[in-house]
């Protein structure tokens, strides 16, 4: 049954004056599942940003049909949230104040989302820090909050840019697998874009890898290992078989890779 | 020696110079006052009341000129930020008047409303006005795109996005421009007070030296000064207060 489902979406933005323009998408099309865990990964510029903004309502597809549970997507809705690599904490809130900024919009009642963000706070592990403010806060930390802000939402659908990009490689790994624990306790579909193949593997169902830019889905890989994931399977015979899988078909796109810099105008199909 | 002791070391060496210079008679009275003699003046001159009513007399005249401007100046920055239309609209006049010294409305604001309270005020909301509508433009239009995509993917509408997230995120650029512009009231007043005036602390000034009473010049200085400092330091410490949140992030990175 498809829960999110995009059919031949090409995305094309204008340039500012000239009119030259860029089409960043061409023809993708991509069928999600509910509660799947899908992890994207592709070139640099080739789109991967651009669909997860349009997945979120922020961008709109110039044609194709992007969809969720049957109706066409127009306009963000607290049902789909985003995750930055930048964190994007609202300075002036505290923790508890940025986790609580979706629901207060919404007109929730105070002591219920006040009990949530209590609730939220312990998953993502930020006991104490409830009345602190995000300069005080480490990188894993501010990302956590962004999480459990974007969480407070219960949304059914979870997208992420490069969330754990900005990290060091330890914060990285545990922020990998806390990942893991809260999507299986909140439920819901997540689209994780990242530039590391291991990161993808670990955490996915399914790894779709997009073609340069103009992206489409040039390949998805279904991972079958059993969750919960553990730091053992980095090193197990079937881990490595899937990465090197998926390196592969990254390095045919880096060979057939168009490198010129003047901005894309045909469009390519897959 | 600690830091504080060093940082009053040249206000006291200045004066204990200036006090052996003119004790010594190398320099006429009339025309260095010794700082005792200067002090003493100022002294009599806050018991007898006249400073204390200049000094009220400048002060609403600076507070109506600069709330006035605080008002109109983060309203129309709002608005223009808001409205490509209203920018456009505002711009050429804004980019046109702001350049001008605000002296030099002089002549036509006393020929419009007379030499009263009324063209006093108008030049201190003309040197108010601009650092805090440019500021409050600028807070605006700088707030991070992606801060503004989080907030509507969480749900913000337009006037959610306004009051919970740009508002709130320009307040320490519309903050330093209300304290800039503290800064612009001071020195207009005493300027448009000198000018032409029969009270505050410009005319003091300006009136003591017409007699070339140089004691009561330099009174009034001392007046102005501290009052300038006084008015610098309030500011600072509100926009410290009101900001402390956002203090460190400037320093410290995201
Ligand atoms: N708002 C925009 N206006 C114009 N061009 C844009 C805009 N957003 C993205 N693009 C262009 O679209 C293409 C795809 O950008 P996108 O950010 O989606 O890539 P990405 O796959 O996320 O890259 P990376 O891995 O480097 O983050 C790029 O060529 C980019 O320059
Ligand atoms: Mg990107």
């Amino acid at each position: 049954m498809s829960f999110i489902h995009a059919q031949n979406i090409t995305k094309t933005f204008n340039g500012k004056n000239n009119g030259a323009s860029t089409m960043a998408i061409a023809e993708m099309s991509l069928t999600i599942r509910e509660k799947e865990f899908i992890s994207i990964i592709g070139p640099s510029g080739c789109g991967k940003s651009t669909f997860l903004l349009m997945v979120a309502g922020l961008e709109k597809p110039t044609t194709g049909d992007l969809a969720i549970e049957g109706k066409p997507i127009n306009g963000p809705d607290h049902q789909r949230a985003i995750v930055f690599q930048e964190f994007l904490l609202f300075p002036w809130k505290t923790v508890k104040g940025n986790i609580e900024f979706g629901p207060r919009l919404n007109r929730i009642k105070k002591q219920a989302y006040e009990s949530q963000s209590r609730d939220l706070i312990r998953l993502v592990g930020l006991e104490g820090f409830e009345n602190r403010f995000p300069h005080e806060l480490s990188g894993g930390m501010k990302q956590r909050v962004a999480i459990a802000r974007a969480l407070a939402n219960k949304p059914k659908v979870l997208l992420m840019d490069e969330p754990f990009g900005a990290l060091d490689a330890l914060t990285r790994e545990s922020m990998q697998i806390e990942l893991q624990k809260i999507w299986q306790k909140a439920q819901c579909t997540v689209l994780f874009v990242t530039h590391s193949i291991t990161e993808a593997v670990f955490l996915a169902d399914r790894v779709v890898v997009m073609s340069n830019r103009p992206g489409y889905v040039k390949k998805t890989l279904a991972i079958d290992l059993e969750r919960p994931r553990t730091r053992k399977m980095f090193t197990s015979e079937r881990f490595r078989h899937y990465e090197h899988q998926l390196k592969e078909s990254i390095w045919e796109e880096e060979e057939t890779g168009s490198w010129e810099i003047n901005p894309v105008e045909e469009k390519r199909s897959a | 020696m600690n830091r504080t002791f060093r940082k009053w070391m040249s206000p006291l060496l200045l004066l204990v110079c200036w006090e052996v210079v003119t004790r010594a008679g190398w320099i006429d009275s009339w025309f260095l006052p010794a700082p005792s003699l200067v002090f003493q003046t100022l002294y009599e001159m806050v018991v007898s009341g006249e400073v204390p009513y200049h000094t009220a007399m400048s002060m609403g005249r600076a507070a109506t000129g600069y709330i006035a401007a605080a008002v109109i100046g983060i309203g129309l920055g709002l608005l223009i930020a808001w409205s490509v239309i209203i920018e456009d609209f505002c711009d050429p006049l804004i980019e046109l008047i702001r350049p001008l010294s605000s002296f030099a409305l002089v002549p036509i604001l006393f020929l419009w409303f007379g030499v009263g309270n009324t063209s006093k005020i108008i030049i201190i909301f003309k040197s108010c006005f601009f650092p805090i509508l440019l500021n409050t433009i600028s807070g605006i239009k700088g707030v991070d795109k992606k801060l503004i995509m989080a907030a509507r993917s969480l749900g913000a509408n337009g006037q959610q996005l306004w009051i919970r997230v740009l508002i709130p995120s320009a307040l320490p650029m519309i903050i330093t421009g209300l304290r800039i512009s503290t800064a612009m009231a001071m020195m207009s007043l005493v300027g448009v007070e000198m000018l032409s005036s029969d009270s505050g602390l410009g005319f003091l000034v300006i009136d003591a030296q017409r007699t070339f009473d140089t004691k009561r010049v330099f009174a009034g200085i001392i007046v102005l000064s501290a009052l300038g400092f006084s008015v610098d330091r309030a500011a600072r410490l509100i926009q410290t207060k009101l900001l402390s949140w956002h203090t460190e992030t400037s320093l410290g990175g995201k």
